[in-house]
């Protein structure tokens, strides 16, 4: 690797939004959307292309009777953009996954929503601009993680470029190889039994913890807790070996694996 | 039920149409009755290649469109028995094709033929995933070069998540790797990428490797499938491919330099060709 010095083209960094959440109550969008535009059109201008989060907690539905497809494009009509889900039970979120909601987990776990007044003017989507969140609330009530340990995702087909697997409040284990293009992302630890040739980022919610775990190391970018670390930087990394990563204060480690 | 296969990359020039040329005819060959449709709708080429573009009256787009009926359009082809050609509009762009309209000529088309190739565009938009989308299998096509091997693994991906079978979460589409212009002393000499490191990023069954050869590109200028070519090495390694495909077993051939690098070559650091 030359370590030739290119001028810098990106920073890499997590960030904190705030977002309005759209909490459903009804699962049809034809009842849902003509009273969302008419609450709308009251106050013009409100959230015009803003990114809404979907609220699926108070929802009293099958998965199977929320047409998210049909929200979705009823949203967009209203130049509202649906970007994920909060909330609802695993189901419901893989039924909204499947239509291109992902879930979203707020910070420090727990859905910290504030009221909107109806018809009030919401924040213009340029307030909601990257800004320090306000420190997580005080741990959680109940455990993010049931039972004794950390659940794990496990997946034993290659992850391959373009794809991206996300194992939330969760261990992620891989037992084939991560790809070039690929990206793989924990809260909790990222284990690759396999070459890892594309992006691990663990610790995504701000884990020091982290580490990452690779058989035969070989990535494009590694992160862990927002601290990251491109291919060029990587000077040191014991490349091509089994390999750990974690994080000392600000700075990466990397030891031998067994 | 007719099996609906794939040939698909990714990134162009890598060989799809070559491909499918020549494995629907190997597969008529083998006396399995084949169509084959071009689904590069504005970039047709699947015609040149095997050698019927003057026979061209109606396209895919005409069928989809209601301008006239699939048998009118379907080309037979004149050296093989049971092989036939559906082409592509020149004239039109891939926002012709309709998921309905090709369902409807897959389904008729499944009646009267063993299997239904469809050659994809490159690119990962409407017309590839089109082309894939009805596919029980999969047939792609690398060349040992990082960016194409880079572009395969993406639309593996995408056949895992986009198919139908994906969609519909029946067994997923059955991928055949079909490495392609594949030059053994260049890969001696570090110009390209070995078989094995191919076969270790992508990770899934090998169908063939076709060793480049310049009878493909005669094949193509005469629009004769370089399956028929028996004499060339290419022509031979398609034809191992398709025995494969049909549950053969065979060793694969033409991996090894051809000879050792004379002195001159040596000397003048192996750039003669």
């Amino acid at each position: 690797m030359s370590s030739q010095t290119l001028p810098e083209t990106f920073r890499l960094r997590a960030g904190n939004f705030n977002l309005l959440v759209l909490r459903l109550l009804d699962p049809r969008p034809e009842t849902v959307l003509p009273a969302l535009g008419d609450q709308f059109r009251r106050a013009p201008g409100f959230l015009r292309f803003a990114p809404i989060v979907i609220g699926l907690a108070d929802l009293m539905a099958a998965p199977e009777e929320v047409d998210f497809r049909g929200l979705i494009e009823g949203l967009h009509a209203l130049e509202i953009v649906p970007i994920g889900t909060t909330g609802g039970s695993p189901q419901m979120r893989q039924a909204a996954t499947a239509a291109g909601l992902p879930p979203l987990r707020a910070v420090g776990g727990r859905d910290s929503e504030t009221e909107l007044p109806a018809g009030s003017a919401a924040p213009a989507p340029a307030d909601a601009a990257p800004q320090a969140a306000p420190p997580p609330p005080a741990a959680p009530a109940t455990p993010q993680f049931q039972g004794s340990g950390r659940s794990a995702l496990l997946v034993s087909e290659p992850v391959r470029s373009g794809q991206r697997i996300y194992a939330e409040g969760a261990d992620l284990i891989v037992t084939a190889t991560v790809n070039p293009g690929a990206e793989v992302i924990a809260d909790g630890h990222v284990h690759v039994y396999g070459a890892l040739r594309g992006r691990a980022i663990a610790g995504a919610r701000n884990d020091a913890e982290a580490r990452i775990f690779a058989l035969n190391f070989d990535p494009e970018l590694i992160a862990i807790a927002g601290f990251y670390a491109v291919r060029e930087g990587l000077g040191e990394a014991p490349i091509g070996r089994p390999t750990q990563v974690r994080l000392d204060g600000e700075e990466m480690r990397f030891g031998p694996l067994g | 039920m007719a099996q609906v296969i794939v040939v698909t990359s990714g990134k162009g020039g890598v060989g799809k149409t070559t491909t499918s040329a020549a494995i629907a005819t190997g597969l008529a060959l083998a006396g399995k009755k084949t169509v084959v449709i071009d689904f590069d709708v504005g970039l047709r080429n699947l015609d040149l290649i095997m050698g019927v573009e003057r026979r061209v009256v109606f396209d895919i787009v005409n069928v989809i469109q209601g301008e006239a009926r699939l048998n009118q359009a379907l080309i037979r082809d004149k050296r093989v028995d049971g092989l036939a050609i559906l082409p592509a509009s020149q004239t039109r762009d891939k926002d012709a094709l309709t998921k309905e309209g090709v369902a409807e000529i897959i389904e008729e088309l499944g009646k009267d033929f063993d299997y239904i190739l469809c050659d994809s565009p490159a690119g990962i938009e409407k017309g590839a995933l089109l082309a894939l989308y009805f596919a029980d299998q999969a047939i792609v096509v690398t060349n040992p070069e990082v960016s194409s091997v880079r572009d395969s693994d993406r639309i593996l991906g995408v056949l895992q998540s986009k198919s139908k079978r994906a969609e519909e979460k029946r067994d997923k589409v059955k991928e055949h790797l079909l490495v392609t212009r594949y030059d053994p002393n260049r890969v001696e000499r570090g110009e390209m990428l070995k078989l094995e490191d191919v076969r270790e990023i992508l990770a899934i069954p090998l169908l063939g490797v076709i060793p480049e050869n310049e009878s493909v590109l005669r094949a193509s200028n005469t629009g004769m499938p370089v399956i028929l070519d028996t004499e060339s090495v290419a022509g031979q390694a398609y034809k191992d491919a398709v025995g494969r495909f049909l549950g053969e077993e065979l060793p694969h051939r033409f991996l090894e330099p051809d000879k050792k690098p004379g002195l001159l070559r040596r000397l003048f650091g192996g750039r003669a060709a």
